[in-house]
């Protein structure tokens, strides 16, 4: 830190003596000549800048710099020139005739200066950095995380403090869980709301990661209460690129090599049969192969990905279209996925230039092989004695439920499913007088889903039983949305505000049909002909259509004087046809208030080191109605659920009967969040954010089961408990070294949470203690469960006996009672991440981590197992414990599942063809380590377990697909 | 400056309302919600056709249902267990890890079951959610359109279902609380075991009239209505503490038109909808989507499949409940009815030898449980009543037999011989011992009545309320001590008690 002040300090001072000069020479001729004055303007990494504006002091004489950053401005002698450029610290040279021509000026970044000009999104417009009032994380495109992604909400990982990114699995086909400080449902989904280029929310994989131009992260309520009854766990902004500047073209394109390198240490077979010898256990049955289940079910994975886009754009119209395809193989076989995806966006200006009109349609298509997670339980629970194959090549069978043949699983098995996304929109901004600017988007997403699976006649599971199963599913979704609003903007003196109101109608209809087939006499036409077998079972179709609508209406106002103070207020009402009668309308005021004290007289004296200073102040409520789904609050009667005889007629109907108690008091989840916020610039190096929140989330929705009599429905899905959290996030970026060869930087998130449920009962629906993170399935643990929900205990409380040793026998040693176990929720979560560059080289790198959360390893758990020998296989640990307890859930197998890992790292090259007369051309090759290594003391495979949810978060149990080390090679070029 | 600020927003804000105004004008802003693929409470059972269809539901209800809570099968998983378990002919030991569910069974075998035990909750939702169900129908059809004559016809059917489930509450937990009206949401409290009992009494004296007197497969008629009443009366000087052998002999004597079928197993065939014999029963047919009808699948080894189909082609088995020792050696070896249990050696289809055991062990099923809480995997006798054979899918398609006209000929022979007429009871025991090979002794006593209920009736979930009214209940017996009066009955669920505070518990429980 020493060494970069005394830089700037030495700049300074030449700068000074500069200045110096020039006044001297001032005195010295009095006679006023004009003086040539060449130049070239650098910016603090010696790069030229185009486009810097020269001004001769007190006059409107002057230049600009071209395309080098040269100059040449003919200045009266003993006269000033101010040089400036938007983000840099102005500059005040003096010019005589002792002023040593050609001038070399370096401008210096203004880190403060440059928060006003850059521009974040906040939902129904965008505003200056500097104005914020709100808790905003901003990420740009080139932060966004690398690697292979086949999910885009995976570019976000470590890269918000307080946005806990999970990706539980490495299934190709399956995303990541987002939780924004801590989450606020039990029940409903803890994702926040995604906007992509103003269209709330849509599915966020409709924008490829190479679309993105940046993210916004909208985090405390007086930022997101202006999406009202979905703002509530927070609004994840992405803006994409939509407009080409120039002509250009790019492509971009890696493959990957991954494969699993965790795994659990099973007994191989010759110490399954060292085993058998020295217990001298008479029955077990050798088969004679040394086979590793868990290997035979992965695969080396190839991955590939080619991204080409061109974009064509001037001031007054443009397009931008590309097209990306990629393949994303699984390290377990048979898995992938494969998307090919495109976009195309335009844009023109008319009725002099008052009115824009921009069209884009986003469309994708993904195919991938969904996965029978039953394979890993049985991986682990087949003998390394026994052969995939037998003597005539056929799938060894020795019987027994979980005992099937996992790669037989995996093979006799046809899956296929195809999703398709497309979003399009129409929007037009139009500039009604200088200051009032109208703006009406369009927008139409379709999503469906189409799923196949044919499980043959010979087919272990199902197949045989069922004599050939056949399925083929529909699933569909549209989102139909309209937006206006009206912005009106207008600075008076020193006085700056921004008033926006606006309305929304939102129609969303999901509808679909499925079909099954059982009873097959040949397998060749798989899912493709049910028709053709002959085994009809009702329910064996099924249709289903449902919409939902919801009407808005919003207004902003933010004001800021001297750029010093700003207050921003919100409010939002929310009609949505999900909320109950008595609750269709949903009102979510915000207020905030900041105050740049850097700005103060009394702080010119710390300006030169404390460049920014800003605190900030916001209440706000915000809503999550994704837990109330459609009719929800009514009562309904089931109809086709369940089936009667009808003796008379001798055939079987379809009795209908009541499934839903009639909630009309039903409504979305409220929270309350208040958010105390610092921003910080130092040394023109550093910037930093400190976040303080507290959330109260109240009538938090749970299927509360009620009396039955009186209800007709024995569960109730009811607004009913209370759930806080508390949190402090830190944010810092260091620019440490900036040099034009070498620069070198450094990103630091680090984010705290506690969380309690506060209450869980009214004076109607009274609730002690909700169990939950179910073991069912686990061999004698049937219906139990290994966690509670309960007031004054977070989410995810792991509650059982406390296990506090074993005895001479190998039992375990028990406590009395049963306890608080610890928690799936971390005490804190960091991302690290540092960039590198020297000359045309590049590396990067990027950490993520947990800390404090408590993961149930009921993988290990349950194949600790004295029952399981012979017959199934047990790890190595197991058999130097000297356990000889059947499993029981206790703490011994809660365990800390802290973890560092690093998640990416990058090498970079860019080539200069300059050097060999190219011009115009980038250039870049790198390659990406992903997940090359995890720091853990977890004893299970890998203890980034998903966390949401209820039914077991924060559990491990079987169906863990690896997560994979991979590495790619890439490369990007544009012209 | 301030003024002049204020006056542009007023003046702005002027127009944003009123282009907001006109954008309300020109768009939707109905908040109902349209319904497509499901059907409003209110707006359904306008027909006739669409009445039966509800009406139909009262009869599915009683196959019962599973969800987060509970397991409520009448069939097995829990109804069914509760009372074998409890009861002298079954019991559910742990198998290794197998079975232990936090204790739940062993807690019904020792007769120390708690207001948490699963099992108990199960049957205790089972009948509610029945009640519920059917004191909704009858909401929904007095809201319906058919004439009063036509509506008084399916009440009486409603309420039959109705008196059926609170019968089986009557005899599980007989404190509880009776709720009629649909329309009533007030939290309701106990009625008293003589309550409810008079209510089951009323309500099923006050429908027969109204019922089909024709059968009619799987309905409530009058001959399964009086087969019920006869039931409540069997049981009375339990259920109130005054007995009614006589009025028992008489609801029996109205049961007409069945007939023993000569082979006994006949009633339990998969198709079974034949038989001459059941009076009423529970139909099942897994193409049709009905559901929990697997107890072979919760009794059988783990292995046992490749006793039936050589391929090993039949569902999975959970090698779980069986009969309790001592029960097998109870049938001589020429009564036929030996064979609702399977013992022995089980010989693998394919190999044409006996099935080995992960254990390197054969599978050989015997009487003896050595270690009730770690039993062998062969141990036990398994419950082998209903018809199995290859090909059978995971739900069974034999319909579940409720009460069968054998019980009405055994309810008048036990009350006849309890009002001391021996001659009477004989002639009514002996076409159901006969048929099943076994001679009635000279000197007919309570005793045999007792063992050849038992036998006539092994695992059709009769053995608890069986072993109550003859007193043994409380007596010890295998793997359990002398058992407390007031374990009679159930407690009442703790969970169920969370939800109503109104609801007491039964004495000698917590």
């Amino acid at each position: 830190m020493k060494t970069i002040y005394s830089t700037i300090l030495t700049k300074q001072l030449q700068i000074v003596f500069s200045i110096c000069l020039g006044m001297t020479t001032l005195f010295m001729n009095a006679q006023q000549i004009d003086i040539e004055v060449v130049g070239i303007v650098l910016d603090d990494l010696g790069v030229p800048l185009p486009g810097a504006s020269i001004l001769i002091e007190g006059t409107t004489t002057g230049t600009v710099t071209d395309f080098d950053g040269g100059f040449s401005l003919k200045v009266p002698e003993n006269n000033n020139i101010i040089i400036s450029y938007v983000g840099y610290k102005e500059l005040n040279i003096a010019i005589s005739s002792n002023t040593i021509i050609p001038l070399a000026i370096t401008l210096l970044p203004d880190l403060a200066a440059l928060d006003e000009v850059v521009v974040v999104a906040v939902g129904y417009g965008t505003m200056r950095k500097s104005d914020l009032t709100g808790s905003i994380s901003s990420i740009s495109s080139d932060d966004l995380r690398q690697g292979v992604i086949s999910s885009t909400e995976q570019v976000l990982q470590g890269k918000v403090a307080g946005l806990t990114v999970v990706q539980g699995s490495g299934d190709p086909a399956s995303g990541a869980t987002l939780k924004l400080r801590g989450g606020t449902s039990l029940t409903a989904s803890n994702n926040p709301l995604v906007v992509v280029d103003g269209i709330p929310g849509v599915d966020i994989n409709t924008v490829q990661p190479s679309e993105i131009l940046s993210i916004d992260v909208l985090k405390d309520a007086s930022a997101a209460a202006i999406y009202g009854s979905r703002g509530a766990n927070g609004v994840i902004i992405i803006t994409t690129n939509r407009e080409g500047k120039g002509k250009s073209m790019s492509y971009s394109s890696f493959t990957a090599i991954g494969k699993v390198n965790r795994r659990l240490d099973m007994l191989s077979s010759n110490q399954w049969r060292q085993y058998v010898r020295e217990n001298s256990i008479d029955g077990a049955v050798d088969y004679g192969a040394n086979t590793n289940w868990a290997e035979e079910l992965e695969q080396v994975s190839f991955s590939q990905s080619h991204t080409l886009a061109f974009s064509n754009g001037d001031k007054l119209s443009g397009m931008r279209g590309s097209v990306s395809y990629l393949k994303n193989e699984g390290v377990i076989k048979t898995t992938q996925l494969e998307r090919l995806s495109g976009s195309i966006s335009g844009y023109q200006y008319g009725l002099n230039d008052k009115l824009k009109l921009q069209i884009g349609l986003n469309s994708s298509i993904d195919n991938w092989q969904p996965l029978d997670y039953r394979i890993f339980q049985r991986s682990y629970n087949l003998s390394p004695v026994i052969p995939v194959y037998d003597g005539v090549g056929e799938f060894t069978s020795v019987g027994g439920t979980n005992y099937e043949n996992p790669i037989e699983l995996l093979t006799n098995r046809t899956a296929k499913d195809k999703r398709h996304r497309l979003l399009g929109y129409l929007k037009a901004d139009l500039d009604i007088t200088k200051n009032l600017k109208a703006v009406a988007n369009l927008s139409y997403e379709l999503n469906s889903h189409k799923g196949n699976l044919y499980k043959p006649t010979f087919a272990v599971l199902e197949g045989r039983t069922d004599n050939g199963f056949g399925q083929k599913t529909l699933g569909e979704y549209e989102n139909k949305q309209f937006e206006t609003y009206l912005s009106y903007s207008n600075t008076i003196n020193n006085h700056r505000f921004n008033i926006l109101a606006g309305y929304s109608f939102l129609e969303n209809v999901y509808e679909g049909f499925g079909a099954f087939r059982r009873g097959f006499d040949s397998d060749l036409f798989e899912y493709n002909n049910l028709g053709a077998g002959f085994d009809y079972r009702a329910g064996d179709v099924y249709s289903y259509k449902g919409e939902s609508r919801l009407v808005s209406f919003y207004s902003r106002a933010n004001y800021t004087f001297n750029d010093k103070y700003m207050l921003t207020g919100t409010i939002r009402w929310d009609g949505s046809s999900r909320f109950g009668a008595n609750n269709k309308w949903g009102v979510f005021p915000s207020a905030s208030f900041a105050w740049r004290i850097s700005e103060e007289k009394f702080m010119e004296s710390t300006s030169n080191w404390l460049n920014n200073l800003k605190f900030r102040i916001g209440y706000g409520v915000t809503g999550n109605q994704d837990g109330i789904g459609e009719y929800k609050s009514l009562s309904i009667m089931g109809a086709g659920s369940s089936s009667y005889y009808d003796a008379v007629n001798d055939i079987w109907k379809r009795a209908y009967a009541p499934t839903q108690n009639a909630n009309p008091d039903l409504k979305w989840e409220s929270t309350e969040q208040i958010n105390l916020g610092v921003d910080f610039s130092l040394f023109n190096r550093i910037n930093g954010t400190i976040e303080l929140y507290s959330k109260m989330t109240s009538d938090l929705l749970y299927t509360y089961s009620v009396p039955q009599p009186p209800y007709l429905v024995g569960t109730m899905l009811a607004n009913v408990g209370d759930l806080s959290n508390k949190g402090i996030e830190l944010t810092l970026n260091g620019s440490i070294i900036n040099t034009k060869d070498m620069q070198f930087s450094a990103d630091l998130v680090l984010a705290s949470n506690k969380q309690k449920i506060e209450k869980l009962s009214n004076q109607q629906y009274e609730t002690d203690v909700i169990f939950s993170g179910s073991l069912h399935g686990l061999p004698g643990m049937s219906n139990q469960f290994a966690q509670i929900i309960k007031e004054g205990f977070p989410v995810g409380t792991f509650w059982g006996y406390e296990a506090l040793g074993k005895d001479e026998d190998g039992k375990y040693i028990l406590s009395e009672e049963k306890k608080n176990l610890g928690n799936v929720q971390p005490k804190f979560t960091m991302g690290f991440g540092m960039n590198f560059k020297y000359k045309s080289f590049d590396a990067s790198v990027l950490t993520t981590s947990m800390f404090g959360q408590k993961v149930l390893n009921a993988t290990g758990m349950s194949l600790w197992d004295p029952n399981r020998l012979p017959a199934q296989n047990v790890p190595d640990d197991f058999i130097n414990s000297g356990i000889t307890s059947d499993p029981i859930y206790s703490s011994y197998w809660v365990e800390d599942a802290s973890f560092f890992r690093l998640q990416t790292l990058t090498l970079g090259y860019s080539f200069d063809f300059e050097k060999i007369g190219i011009s115009n051309i980038n250039a870049r090759a790198y390659v990406t380590g992903e997940n090359l290594f995890v720091i853990t003391g977890y004893s299970g495979i890998d203890p980034e377990v998903n966390t949401s949810g209820l039914e077991s978060p924060g559990i491990d149990l079987f169906n863990f697909y690896p997560r994979p080390t991979t590495v790619s090679f890439g490369i990007n070029l544009s012209i | 400056m301030i003024c002049q600020l204020k006056k542009i927003v007023i003046m702005k804000f002027n127009i944003i309302i009123l282009a907001l105004v006109s954008l309300v004008a020109l768009s939707c802003t109905g908040l109902d919600e349209n319904l497509y693929s499901q059907v409003d409470s209110d707006e359904y059972g306008k027909t006739p056709q669409e009445v039966e269809t509800i009406v139909g539901g009262a009869y599915s209800s009683l196959r019962g249902f599973r969800d987060d809570l509970s397991n409520s099968y009448p069939t097995s998983e829990y109804v069914f267990f509760l009372n074998e378990v409890v009861s002298d002919e079954a019991t559910i030991p742990t198998r290794g890890t197998d079975w232990f569910d936090g204790g739940r069974y062993q807690e019904a075998q020792r007769h120390t079951y708690t207001p948490l035990n699963e099992m108990v909750l199960s049957a205790w939702r089972y009948c509610y959610q029945g009640v519920a169900s059917v004191n909704g129908i009858i909401y929904q059809v007095e809201q319906s359109q058919l004439t009063d004559e036509a509506k008084a016809t399916i009440f009486a059917e409603l309420r039959t279902v109705r008196a059926y489930y609170y019968y089986l509450l009557l005899d599980m937990f007989g404190n509880v609380p009776i709720v009629t009206d649909f329309e009533d949401t007030e939290l309701p409290s106990n009625s008293t075991r003589e309550e409810v009992f008079n209510f089951v009494e009323q309500e099923l004296t006050e429908s027969i009239p109204l019922l089909s007197e024709e059968k009619i497969y799987g309905r409530f008629t009058q001959n399964v209505a009086n087969t019920l009443l006869a039931r409540l009366y069997l049981n009375a000087e339990v259920y109130v503490g005054a007995p009614r052998w006589q009025d028992c002999i008489n609801a029996c004597e109205k049961v007409t038109g069945y007939t023993l079928e000569a082979d006994y197993f006949a009633n339990f065939i998969t198709e079974n909808q034949g038989s001459m014999e059941n009076i009423f029963v529970i139909p099942y047919d897994h193409k049709e989507g009905t559901v929990g009808n697997y107890l072979h699948s919760m009794t059988f080894h783990y292995l046992h499949r490749f006793t039936v189909s050589a391929t090993g082609d039949y569902p999975w088995c959970a090698n779980g409940i069986s009969a309790q020792p001592g029960v097998y050696s109870k049938f001589e070896d020429n009564d036929k009815r030996k064979a609702s249990m399977l013992a022995g050696e089980q010989i693998n289809l394919n190999t044409g030898s006996v099935i080995i055991m992960d254990s390197g062990e054969p599978l050989v099923y015997t009487e003896e449980i050595e270690n009730f809480t770690d039993a062998k995997q062969n141990e036990g006798v398994r419950l082998y009543k209903y018809e199995v054979k290859a090909g059978e899918t995971w739900e069974r398609d034999h319909d579940w037999v409720v009460m069968r006209y054998a019980e009405v000929l055994m309810m008048q022979a036990e009350c006849y011989m309890r009002l001391g007429n021996e001659g009477l009871a004989r002639t009514f025991v002996e076409p159901v011992s006969q048929r099943a090979g076994i001679e009635v002794p000279a000197n007919l006593d309570l005793d045999f009545l007792n063992d050849e209920l038992l036998r006539e009736f092994i695992f059709e979930g009769h053995r608890r309320t069986t072993n109550i009214r003859f007193g043994d209940y409380f007596e010890p017996w295998w793997e359990k001590g002398t058992t407390p009066i007031e374990r009679g009955i159930f407690p009442i669920p703790q969970s169920e008690r969370d939800k109503n505070t109104n609801l007491n518990q039964n004495p000698g429980y917590n």
